[in-house]
């Protein structure tokens, strides 16, 4: 064997059980859910087979179909929101603040990082309930007469959601930011640009590869979460997550399961091939 | 401009650390309702957390499940990085692909397979079964951050080592190991943490000994309780002087 | 240690591109051969060819006399000096110098025995305790050579080992270089794209080009008398003129030369052009000159061909005011045939 041929052999080896265990037990489950979904339930009994029944009730049934709009509605104010908070505060860090404060405020503005993501939601509970702080203070300085319900509203799983992403979003546009060279702000300054200008013309457009990174990252994050939306958005609007987690506790539908399942994976493929020339995944 | 970029700033800090410090103070609520006003204060709710046999076994059990499985999926990604890293394999551009596939799948996805899988070939919901889902997800992460750390220059002081005599696996545990020991620390610590504080994947993959997501979700069907708090600011304790530790030693020693 | 390198009919292909075309070349044990080409010409690829990096398509390479096609690099009698060094950042210089040892079961007082023998070669002795990103370039470059020195090598191959390094630190390490080899007595192959570099530390010098070898001798051969257009171009600058056999002499654009009648170019380095020598090429005008310390650089318009630019360096405080007419005189002059295209 020529000395090429035995160093390939001793790549592949070494590739080896990393694809191997890729294949075992994420490969070949997922194909199983694909072959799941094809499948429907005849009481409580599974019965194999091949035909659409499930995709097809997905797409009729208002209950099922309106959890994609669901999703997808609030998936996509998340994202937008939270790049437009996260770029601005982002911006802010990297050149407002002097440098020797940069790494605490940076620090603190994705402290709730490092809390767990079930009880970062649970403290917006806290935070968003009738009695909590919020509602509070809104009533005790006279903008409000009496507390609103968010609580178990779309607005509080969206704030939840873009508390989340705004400080994942910060850290990508940050570390994008500060590794643009100085001196392109400076030669668009030189040549008479205002710092409006130099921020819209020059600095944006160079930070577009990262932001659509995270924003794509946001999207996949969101669109599967199932935590956020249970404690924060309740039973009243449900998310897809949420019909795919309904379909397997008190029903045992595996198979309607596993093809909401597949209906969430396509929408992650379709943004991403929607947004892939935008994507320099290797930012990730 | 400046006063308003301030302005800003201090608005969304506020708004990020809001939730956390809610968390906190009324973590010491002296009285049975976490919310305003804050009727004394007491360490009652943390000596109730702290003996409570479930929480901690809970606790003890995604300690185990985190640090296995992170050292899994560190070894499995250290490995196909070097492999990919050494040579031109007939369809690499593929390989890489599919290692790091699972990352862009929910974890919902990821459970939802594996709990039909293992419910087809006999294996029970277990901490197990919830460590290989957790491998799973860390896996391509390990190994794109270990792939990334391999640059011309590590590639050519492996290619030095075998061309100075070493068998490979001396080039993997006295060369590769050791020069990638800050890419492979930030991605142990990063599967850890995630697999630490994973929740979809263990909810469904575990029975009778759950992690600490899962009983802190137990507990949050009990409604708003000061204990919660409590759990949510110790286990933000810990990650805080984890990550306080590693910003002295690891990473203040890798920026040198 | 040392042995000879024998180079049979390598060919190396990539895809569709032909990185080296059947190469022969003997190189005698002891020998300082440097590989000279510019960059893409194959040197780089044959190196690695004896080193075990890359395997050849056709053809085998041999060292000692024995076929190496079947060998890894880490059972090769070969050792490299990598252009980046190469050096384990981990590790420290005394621990990377005796690596080599290390990883052929040598205990640890006899391999850091020898690993500081290596650095006192290298002139770093008391730098044994310090890690690689504590030294400069220079530095690293040597360390880089005592670890391949250290397991003894028959056969040492550079590649580039001082490209990296600044003007001043690469001359003088050209002359470390070549004491070390001559104290050593290691079969040294050396790649470089710089001919004042090769010139300075080789026996030999192979100049390549497009995959083929160009022209192989030593430093005096190739400068002097090159073999071919190319080579003569890449060893330095050169005037170029050309020339058709006619009688007893050549027909150039300056007129009739008194040299051997031969069709195609003829060739001077501005160093061979002055005031005096062999050759008298006519009457030129002096249109400009630098002063370039060591020398003058004048630019001269023969009288007899106004389109004509010829170069010549003449000594210090020896050069013409501009404007004047001098008679040019010629040494060295050599012919080259066109190259065959």
């Amino acid at each position: 064997m020529s000395i090429e041929r035995r160093e390939k052999w001793q790549g592949a080896a070494l590739v080896a059980p990393a694809l191997l265990w890729t294949l075992v037990f994420f490969a070949v489950p997922f194909a199983g859910m694909a072959l799941m979904s094809l499948a429907h339930l005849d009481g409580r009994e599974i019965v194999q087979g091949f035909d659409l029944g499930n995709y097809l009730k997905i797409f009729t049934e208002p209950a099922l179909r309106r959890g994609i709009s669901v999703s997808l509605e609030i998936t996509a104010l998340v994202t937008v929101l939270s790049v437009l908070l996260a770029w601005p505060l982002a911006w802010i860090i990297a050149t407002v603040v002097p440098a020797r404060w940069r790494r605490l405020v940076l620090l603190l503005a994705v402290l709730p990082f490092w809390t767990s993501y079930v009880v970062r939601s649970y403290s917006w509970a806290l935070v968003l309930g009738e009695k909590g702080v919020v509602m509070n203070a809104l009533v005790g300085i006279g903008l409000l007469a009496e507390p609103v319900q968010i609580m178990a509203t779309r607005a509080a799983t969206v704030i939840g959601f873009v508390h989340f992403f705004v400080m994942l979003l910060t850290l990508t546009i940050y570390s994008n930011l500060v590794q643009l060279s100085p001196n392109y702000a400076r030669a668009a300054q030189d040549l008479g640009a205002s710092r409006w200008q130099v921020i819209w013309h020059v600095i944006l457009p160079l930070t577009l590869p990262g932001v659509m990174t995270g924003a794509f990252l946001t999207f996949v994050l969101c669109i599967g979460d199932y935590i956020t939306p249970q404690i924060l958005g309740g039973n009243n609007e449900l998310s897809l997550p949420q019909l795919i987690m309904l379909q397997l506790g008190r029903r045992g539908d595996y198979p309607m399961a596993s093809a909401l399942s597949v209906v969430l994976m396509a929408i992650v493929t379709l943004a991403y091939v929607a947004s892939a020339r935008w994507l320099k995944m290797e930012r990730m | 401009m400046r006063a308003l970029s301030w302005a800003y700033l201090i608005a969304m800090l506020g708004f990020i650390l809001l939730p956390v410090a809610m968390l906190v103070i009324f973590s010491f609520q002296d009285g049975r309702l976490p919310v305003p006003p804050l009727k004394g204060v007491t360490l009652e709710w943390y000596g109730k957390v702290l003996s409570d046999r479930a929480l901690m076994e809970a606790l003890v059990n995604s300690l185990l499940v985190a640090f296995v499985s992170a050292l899994t999926a560190l070894v499995l990604g250290f490995l196909a990085a070097s492999g990919l890293a050494r040579v031109v394999l007939p369809g690499s551009a593929w390989m890489r692909g599919a290692l790091i596939a699972p990352m862009t799948v929910s974890y919902l996805i990821v459970a939802l397979g594996l709990l039909q899988m293992f419910g087809q070939v006999g294996i029970r919901p277990s901490l197990l079964a919830t460590g290989i889902g957790h491998v799973v997800i860390n896996l391509p992460l390990c190994f794109a951050i270990t792939y990334a750390a391999i640059g011309e220059h590590q590639r050519s002081a492996l290619k030095a080592a075998r061309d100075l005599g070493a068998r490979e696996f001396q080039v993997l545990w006295f060369v590769a190991a050791p020069m990638l020991a800050p890419a492979l620390a930030a991605a142990f610590f990063l599967a850890f943490t995630f697999s630490w504080d994973e929740f979809i994947i263990a909810f469904l993959l575990t029975r009778f000994d759950v992690t600490l997501p899962v009983e802190i979700w137990s507990m949050l069907r009990s409604g708003l309780s000061p204990a919660t708090n409590a759990v949510g600011s110790l286990v933000f304790l810990v990650s805080l002087v984890i990550l306080v530790a590693l910003e002295l030693t690891l990473f203040r020693k890798g920026a040198k | 240690m040392t042995a000879d390198v024998h180079i049979h009919g390598v060919e190396h292909r990539f895809d569709t591109f032909t990185a080296l075309h059947r190469v022969d070349l003997k190189i005698s044990a002891g020998e300082f051969i440097v590989l000279l080409g510019p960059s893409g010409c194959g040197k780089t690829t044959l190196l690695s060819i004896i080193g075990g990096f890359l395997s050849p398509s056709e053809g085998n390479v041999l060292i000692g006399g024995k076929d190496m096609s079947l060998v890894a690099p880490r059972a090769r009698p070969t050792t490299t000096v990598f252009q980046d060094y190469a050096l384990f950042p981990h590790m420290s210089l005394r621990d990377n110098v005796a690596f080599g040892l290390r990883m052929r079961g040598v205990g640890r007082a006899a391999r850091h025995k020898k690993a500081l023998e290596m650095l006192d070669l290298v002139g770093l002795s008391d730098k044994g305790d310090r890690k690689p990103h504590a030294l400069s370039g220079g530095q690293r470059q040597r360390v880089a050579l005592a670890r391949a020195l250290a397991v003894d090598p028959d056969v040492l191959l550079l590649d580039e080992p001082l490209g990296a390094l600044d003007l001043k630190l690469r001359r003088q390490m050209q002359d470390e270089l070549k004491a070390i080899q001559r104290s050593v007595g290691t079969t040294f192959i050396h790649v470089t794209h710089d001919q004042e570099e090769a010139m300075a530390i080789a026996d030999r010098i192979v100049v390549m080009n497009q995959g083929r070898i160009e022209h192989c001798g030593t430093p005096e051969e190739v400068y002097l008398t090159p073999k071919t257009l190319f080579s003569a171009n890449f060893m330095g600058e050169m005037n170029r003129i050309p020339v058709t056999a006619a009688g007893q002499g050549v027909a150039s654009p300056l007129g009739l030369l008194p040299l051997a009648p031969q069709t195609g170019t003829l060739c001077l380095r501005p160093e061979n052009l002055g005031l005096a020598g062999e050759v008298s090429l006519g009457p030129a005008r002096l249109e400009a000159a630098a002063f370039f310390g060591s020398h003058h650089r004048c630019h001269f318009t023969p009288l007899a061909a106004p389109d004509l630019r010829l170069i010549a360096h003449l000594p210090q405080g020896r050069h013409p005011a501009p404007g004047e007419e001098v008679e040019l005189f010629a040494t060295h002059p050599v012919i080259l045939a066109p190259e065959a295209a």
